[in-house]
C-alpha cells in the first residue's frame, strides 16, 4: 500500500468511521479507494480566520469563479481569505452519497415533505433527489421574491454549484463579444476574443476539457483532452443531419470531464454520479481542482458559515477596505480587511451584496453610479426541442453511463447567408441518444410483460435548445427590505422575463428540432416548449455588467468596479451579453485574467 | 459491488430466496384469512391487499422474482407514507377506494378477492382508460401531459420499485456500478438485460 493511502486512511477515513453514520458510506468510500487513479488530495483547509483579521485579498464565494480567484491570488503569493456562506465540503470526504445505489437509500431518491419544503422553489427544476439534496440551498432560510416567475437555483456550500453543474464547456467567440455593438442591444463588451483567448487556454490546460476540434469560427476549439464517444444511434443521427442540413454539425459535448488522467486527477469512470461529488476528481469542481491548488500554496484561509453582509467602502480613502460578515451559526458581526476584494457569490448573490453595500459615496449600492447595478439580467431559454424514437438498432446497446451528450453549435445568424428575419442572435442544442422508453406505457402486464421490460428499451433521441437572451434594462433585481432572510438581511426581488426575441428563437428551436429529427428518420417525433420562466437554464448572467463607459456599466474591461478599482466582479454578474453557449468556461477565463491584472495593479501600487 | 457479493455468498441471498416462497404462500392464504403479515405505514388492510394484488398481476413471479418477492408493495406503502404530502396521500386513498368500488360494481367484490380471470379483465379495461406518460428530458416531462390516472401511475410506481430493488437491480438487470470505460456501440448479446443504473 502506498504511503499516501495509508496516511489518508488514518487521517480521513478513520475519523469518518468513528464520527459519521452508517457502514454503507464508510465501506463505499473505502471501496472507492481501492479503485485506480484516485486523486489523493489531503486538503486540511485552514478555516481559522480568528487570529488574522487582515488579508491581501478577500474572495467572496468558492464556486466556479471564486475557486479560480482563490487559486490565482494564492499562487501569486497573496494571503487570501475565501468567505463561504455555507459549510466546508472537502473533496471525497464530504460526498456521502457518491457510491450509493438506489436501494442503498431508504426512499430510493424520494424526498420527504420536510425536504420538499426546504427546497420548495428548487424542486421545480426536477434536479433534486436524496442523492444531491444536501448540496442545494435552503429556500426557506434564504427567500427571494418572484415578481415574475424566476427560478433561482443556489448551492450554499464550499464549491457552490461547481459540484452540481452540467460541465458543458465552450469558448465564446467574437460573434458573441461583438453582438451588442452590432445590433445595438445592451452596451458593447470592453473585451474581444483576442483578449480572453490566452486565458481560455490557461484555464483549460489546468481544468482539463474533453472534446473534438471542429474549426468553427462561432465555437472556437479549446485545448482538448480526447473526446468522449458517440453511441451508434448518435453517430447515425449525426450523419443524417449533417447530410440533410449543410452548415449544421453534431458533435460530442465538450465538457469538463477528464478522459485521461490529468494533473493528478483520475479519469472519468462513466458512472454519471457527478452531482454527488466524484471520488475520482474526474470533473471540474472547486472542491477537486482549484481550492486544493489554492490550499497547497499555504496562502489560503477559507471561512465557512460566513454570510457577507456588505463590502466596506472608505469614503476618505476612496476605496473598499474590507468585508462585513455575519457568522451564520453565531450571528456574530465581523469585519475583515483586505487590499482587494473579488466578488464571486454568483451573479445574483454578488449583486445582492453590492446593492446592500451602501455608503455616503454609494447611496444606491457599491459601484452603482450608472444605475445599471441589478439591471440586464439574462439566462438561456431552456427545455425547448424535440424527442423521437429511433428504429433499426435493436441489437445495439452501450456500456457505461457517459456524463455527456451531443452538441449542435449555433447555425443561425452567423453570416449573411444564415441571417434570420425573425430573430436576432441564435441558439445551440444539447441532447443525446439512449435506450429508454417508459415501460409503464405498454398496454400489457403480466408474465410476458415483465420479462419484456427486463430487456433494453427502445432507442430514443432528443435535442433541446439553449437560446441567447438579450440584455433588457427592465429585467432586474432589486433589494427587498420587506422580506428578510434568516439573518435579518434584505433579500432580492427578481423581476425578469423572456421577451419577443427569445420567444421567436424558441419557436425556431422547436421547428428546426422537429424537422431535423423527422428528416433523420425518427418516429413519433414530439416537439416541446416547456419552460417559460427564466432561471431554469441556471445560466443567470448580468446585473453588474462590464462596459466601456462608467455611465452605462458597472465594471471596466478588467472586471474592476469603475469607481472602486480594488473591487472585482468576475462571476456571472459581469456578463454584458449572454451568448447561446454555456458560460462557465468564460467565467473561469475572465476570473483568471482579472486576478492576474489585480496582482499586477497591486504591485504597481495602482490599487 | 464486491461487498454485496460477499454478503450474498455468506447466506443473505439464500435467506432472501427462502423468504420469497413463504411470502407468496402467506399472501395466497390472505385471500381466505384476510390478514396481512406486515404492518403498513400508510395503507389500511384492504388498501394494502389491493396494491399487493395489483402489483402481483402486473409483475408476477416467473423464472425471475415477481413484485411481491422484492416487496414492491411494502416499498410503495413506505413511499406514500414518507414522501407524499397529506393532500396527495388523501388523493391516493380515494383513488384506491374508487378502483375497488368499480371492481365491486362490475364483479361483485374488491380487487384482491377477484379470481385471476377477473383481475386480468379489470386491468385490461384499466389499460385502455388510462393516460400515457409523455417522455421526460432531464428530470421533467415534456410536451402537454394528459392525465394519467390511478392505474398507470401505480403501474409506473411498481416498475420503479421493482427495478430499484436490490435483488432486481443487482442480480437480474445488468449491474455495473463503476463501468470505467464507455462503449458506444455494443451488441445487446454482450450485455444481456437492461442496465440497472
Amino acid at each position: 500500500m502506498k504511503n499516501w493511502l495509508l496516511v489518508y486512511f488514518l487521517l480521513k477515513i478513520v475519523p469518518f468511521l468513528l464520527f459519521r453514520q452508517t457502514n454503507i458510506f464508510v465501506i463505499s468510500i473505502f471501496n472507492s479507494y481501492l479503485q485506480p487513479q484516485i486523486a489523493p488530495y489531503m486538503a486540511n483547509y485552514n478555516i481559522d480566520a480568528k487570529k488574522e483579521m487582515t488579508y491581501d485579498a478577500i474572495v467572496i464565494g468558492s464556486g466556479i469563479s471564486g475557486g479560480w480567484a482563490a487559486k490565482e491570488l494564492c499562487e501569486k503569493g497573496l494571503k487570501t481569505l475565501v468567505l463561504e456562506r455555507g459549510r466546508i465540503v472537502e473533496h471525497v470526504v464530504d460526498y456521502p452519497t457518491m457510491n450509493l445505489d438506489p436501494w442503498d437509500s431508504e426512499l430510493r431518491g424520494g424526498l420527504t415533505p420536510e425536504q420538499k419544503r426546504k427546497h420548495y422553489k428548487a424542486i421545480r427544476s426536477g434536479w433534486i433527489g436524496t442523492d444531491t439534496e444536501h448540496f442545494w440551498a435552503d429556500d426557506e432560510a434564504n427567500p427571494y421574491t418572484e415578481v415574475k416567475p424566476f427560478l433561482w437555483l443556489r448551492g450554499h456550500q464550499m464549491g457552490g454549484r461547481s459540484l452540481l453543474w452540467g460541465k458543458q464547456t465552450y469558448r465564446w467567440s467574437d460573434l458573441d463579444f461583438e453582438a451588442n455593438a452590432k445590433d445595438g442591444h445592451g452596451v458593447d463588451w470592453p473585451i474581444r476574443y483576442k483578449d480572453i483567448e490566452p486565458w481560455y487556454t490557461y484555464v483549460e490546460k489546468f481544468a482539463g476539457i474533453s472534446g473534438e476540434p471542429l474549426g468553427l469560427p462561432q465555437l472556437p476549439d479549446s485545448h482538448f483532452l480526447p473526446p468522449m464517444e458517440l453511441n451508434c444511434v448518435e453517430k447515425h443521427v449525426k450523419t443524417r443531419i449533417e447530410k440533410d442540413f449543410p452548415g449544421r454539425n453534431m458533435i460530442i459535448g465538450r465538457c469538463a470531464h477528464l478522459t485521461v488522467p490529468h494533473n493528478g486527477r483520475g479519469q472519468c469512470q462513466n458512472r454519471n454520479r457527478c452531482s454527488r461529488g466524484c471520488p475520482f476528481g474526474a470533473y471540474f469542481s472547486s472542491n477537486s481542482v482549484t481550492l486544493p491548488a489554492a490550499n497547497a500554496t499555504g496562502n489560503l484561509t477559507i471561512r465557512p458559515h460566513s454570510i457577507v453582509q456588505s463590502i466596506v467602502y472608505d469614503d476618505v480613502k476612496g476605496k473598499a477596505t474590507g468585508v462585513r460578515i455575519i457568522d451564520a451559526e453565531t450571528n456574530e458581526d465581523i469585519v475583515y480587511s483586505a487590499k482587494i476584494i473579488f466578488c464571486n457569490a454568483s451573479a445574483l448573490g454578488t449583486t445582492q451584496i453590492l446593492l446592500n453595500s451602501t455608503s455616503k459615496r454609494f447611496e444606491n449600492g457599491l459601484g452603482n453610479d450608472s444605475g445599471e447595478l441589478g439591471r440586464n439580467l439574462m439566462d438561456h431559454t431552456y427545455r425547448v426541442g424535440a424527442i423521437g424514437k429511433v428504429e433499426g438498432f435493436d441489437d445495439k446497446y452501450y456500456k457505461g453511463r457517459r456524463p455527456n451528450g451531443i452538441y449542435i453549435p449555433r447555425y443561425w445568424n452567423i453570416d449573411e447567408k444564415t441571417k434570420s428575419d425573425k430573430f436576432l442572435r441564435g441558439f445551440g442544442y444539447q441532447g443525446g441518444g439512449y435506450r429508454g422508453g417508459n415501460p409503464a406505457n405498454s398496454e400489457e402486464f403480466g408474465a410476458d410483460f415483465k420479462d419484456g421490460i427486463l430487456k433494453p428499451g427502445p432507442w430514443e433521441f432528443f435535442i433541446t435548445g439553449f437560446a441567447e437572451c438579450l440584455p433588457y434594462h427592465e429585467n432586474k433585481v432589486t433589494l427587498n427590505t420587506e422580506v428578510l432572510d434568516k439573518w435579518g438581511q434584505p433579500t432580492l426581488s427578481i423581476d425578469a422575463e423572456f421577451k419577443e426575441n427569445e420567444k421567436a428563437l424558441n419557436k425556431q428551436i422547436q421547428e428546426d428540432a422537429v424537422e431535423m429529427l423527422e428528416k433523420a428518420g425518427l418516429r413519433d417525433v414530439l416537439g416541446f416548449d416547456n419552460e417559460h420562466e427564466m432561471g431554469n437554464g441556471v445560466h443567470e448572467m448580468g446585473t453588474a455588467r462590464m462596459g466601456r463607459d462608467p455611465k452605462t456599466s458597472v465594471l471596466n474591461g478588467f472586471n474592476q468596479v469603475h469607481a472602486a478599482k480594488n473591487v472585482f466582479v468576475t462571476d456571472g454578474a459581469c456578463m454584458t451579453s449572454s451568448s447561446c453557449v454555456n458560460p462557465s468556461l468564460t467565467y473561469m477565463a475572465i476570473t483568471a485574467r482579472a486576478a492576474h491584472h489585480a496582482v499586477s495593479e497591486l504591485n504597481k501600487l495602482n490599487i | 459491488m464486491d461487498r454485496r457479493k460477499a454478503l450474498k455468498k455468506t447466506g443473505l441471498l439464500a435467506g432472501a430466496a427462502m423468504v420469497a416462497p413463504s411470502f407468496l404462500s402467506i399472501f395466497q392464504s390472505c385471500k381466505q384469512e384476510s390478514r396481512l403479515d406486515w404492518q403498513p405505514m400508510f395503507f389500511d388492510e384492504n388498501e394494502a391487499k389491493t396494491i399487493a394484488a395489483l402489483v402481483d398481476v402486473i409483475l408476477p413471479r416467473t423464472d425471475t422474482p415477481g413484485a411481491l418477492d422484492v416487496k414492491v408493495d411494502l416499498f410503495i406503502d413506505k413511499v406514500i407514507a414518507m414522501t407524499y404530502v397529506e393532500e396527495a396521500q388523501q388523493a391516493m386513498r380515494s383513488e384506491i377506494a374508487t378502483f375497488n368500488a368499480n371492481c365491486k360494481q362490475d364483479f361483485g367484490t374488491f380487487f384482491f378477492d377477484l379470481d385471476e380471470t377477473d383481475r386480468v379483465a379489470v386491468l385490461e379495461a384499466a389499460e385502455k382508460s388510462s393516460g400515457k406518460f409523455n417522455p421526460g428530458v432531464w428530470g421533467t416531462t415534456v410536451g402537454e401531459q394528459e392525465p394519467i390516472g390511478f392505474y398507470r401511475s401505480m403501474k409506473s410506481m411498481a416498475i420503479w420499485a421493482y427495478f430499484t430493488s436490490e435483488e432486481i437491480g443487482e442480480n437480474v438487470l445488468s449491474y455495473d456500478p463503476v463501468p470505467g470505460t464507455y462503449e458506444g456501440c455494443k451488441p445487446v448479446s454482450e450485455v444481456g438485460n437492461r442496465w440497472s443504473l
